[in-house]
């Protein structure tokens, strides 16, 4: 499974970005799990959220979906927490 | 700044509140007791002249509701701690009046907060955010290592940074400036967060926040540094801030951060689809315009060119979806009306133009 997170926006307005290769994990399932929850609350579309707040575009397998802070579910949240410091 | 020392009732002397809140807390940290007991003293008077005003104004007043009528002339702030969460608001860890703590970044917050208040009702006779007295909120430490300030609609959130690239939000007031800035925005021309009104939005907000930090020093044009998030920076990072108003793109160039990419002028614009549409790209190039016409004039820049700028932001003739040339056109107008055609008019008109915005 591949995840790739792109963090834009931010009162900084840097992007961050980084992607990771789950296959062969000892944790491949958890990561699943959680790729798959965020994945289910993610938004098609960029929602509009609020001003000097990140957004986050989630890549699963080729499947993208958009969210944007404070409104992150908790799978989310920690999806891209993990993913930015874990993934290359 | 020493020429702002006073006495407290005594020998001992204290900072006037015209010393910026962060430099403050600085000092009052130093190691040096010359520099840190006139800041700590400086720090505790203020909050025992704020509480003797609202004790001998206030008294009983319902502490969540805003003060009534005369007492929109005085901030209503709450500091929440979101214990490195992302809950809001938090923990609420300081409110209007109290003592200062120990937890340095609510009392950064706090001062901050007082400092916007304080530009917004004196210069432009704003009474808070949505000028009929709004409290003032914000919640520190949000998150666990978080890069990050905003405004979510109803009050400031600050991340502690991680330390690596970004220190604590709450360090430079301007910050703390821009992100209540957002708020009048809202509450004003509601300017889309989107494209060139998003990067509007973004400029205002930067506008205003860099005049809360030369209101608080007491800076004149040409002595202002022009930048935002000086001090937010981690040591290791090669940049100064995070935009410079003065030279957009010259703010940080590093090999994690990568360079500064602001724009200065209309013809570098950049066109991009990632932070809505490049909001705080294209922002360098209205924030050039302010800074071209605010040094042209002189002296202190929230007086004339801030004005002109607060006339268009809260005027109603500024729309939601506004183009950089509506609101250059509308600065121009804007001019004209408070000040004739004189200087004013002509530093704002040569400003738009040497940054290649067209007015009408």
């Amino acid at each position: 499974m591949r995840i790739r997170v792109r963090r834009t926006g931010g009162f900084a307005g840097i992007e961050r970005r980084a992607e990771m290769d789950t296959s062969g994990r000892p944790d491949v399932e958890e990561w699943r799990s959680l790729a798959e929850r965020a994945l289910a609350s993610g938004r098609d579309t960029p929602p509009a959220g609020v001003p000097d707040g990140f957004r986050y575009e989630i890549t699963v397998d080729g499947r993208t979906v958009y969210a944007a802070d404070p409104l992150l579910t908790e799978a989310q949240r920690e999806l891209v927490s993990r993913v930015l410091k874990e993934g290359a | 700044m020493v020429r702002n020392m006073t006495t407290n009732g005594g020998s001992q002397p204290v900072f006037c509140t015209i010393v910026p809140p962060h430099v403050l807390d600085r000092l009052a940290r130093n190691e040096d007791p010359a520099l840190s007991g006139p800041a700590r003293r400086s720090l505790e008077h203020d909050a025992y002249q704020r509480t003797k005003r609202r004790l001998t104004t206030v008294i009983g007043a319902a502490s969540a509701a805003p003060p009534a009528g005369a007492a929109a002339d005085k901030p209503h702030r709450t500091v929440y701690d979101a214990g490195h969460t992302q809950d809001l608001p938090g923990t609420k860890v300081r409110e209007e009046g109290s003592e200062p703590g120990s937890d340095a970044t609510v009392n950064r917050a706090y001062a901050g907060l007082g400092a916007t208040f304080e530009l917004y009702l004196k210069v432009y006779g704003r009474h808070s955010i949505d000028d009929s007295g709004m409290p003032l909120d914000a919640t520190v430490h949000f998150g666990e290592n978080y890069d990050n300030a905003f405004w979510n609609g109803e009050q400031m959130v600050f991340g502690d940074g991680d330390d690596e690239i970004f220190l604590d939000f709450t360090i430079p007031v301007d910050v703390i400036g821009h992100e209540l800035t957002h708020g009048v925005t809202q509450h004003t021309a509601n300017l889309e967060y989107y494209g060139q009104s998003g990067a509007l939005n973004e400029s205002v907000s930067d506008v205003f926040g860099s005049l809360i930090k030369q209101y608080t020093l007491g800076q004149t044009a040409a002595e202002a540094d022009w930048l935002i998030g000086a001090g937010l920076l981690a040591p290791r990072v090669t940049g100064t801030a995070l935009r410079s108003m003065k030279a957009p793109g010259t703010a940080y160039d590093d090999d994690v951060l990568g360079k500064d990419p602001q724009p200065a002028k209309m013809e570098d614009y950049v066109r991009t689809g990632r932070d809505n549409g490049g909001v705080h790209i294209n922002s360098g190039i209205p924030n050039h315009a302010f800074y071209l016409a605010a040094t042209a004039l002189g002296g202190y820049a929230w007086e004339k060119a801030g004005r002109i700028w607060y006339d268009v932001l809260t005027g109603g003739d500024l729309k939601e979806d506004a183009l950089f040339a509506d609101f250059a056109t509308l600065t121009v107008k804007a001019a004209r009306e408070r000040y004739g055609t004189g200087d004013e008019l002509q530093a704002v008109q040569k400003a738009w133009e040497q940054v290649g915005v067209r007015t009408l």
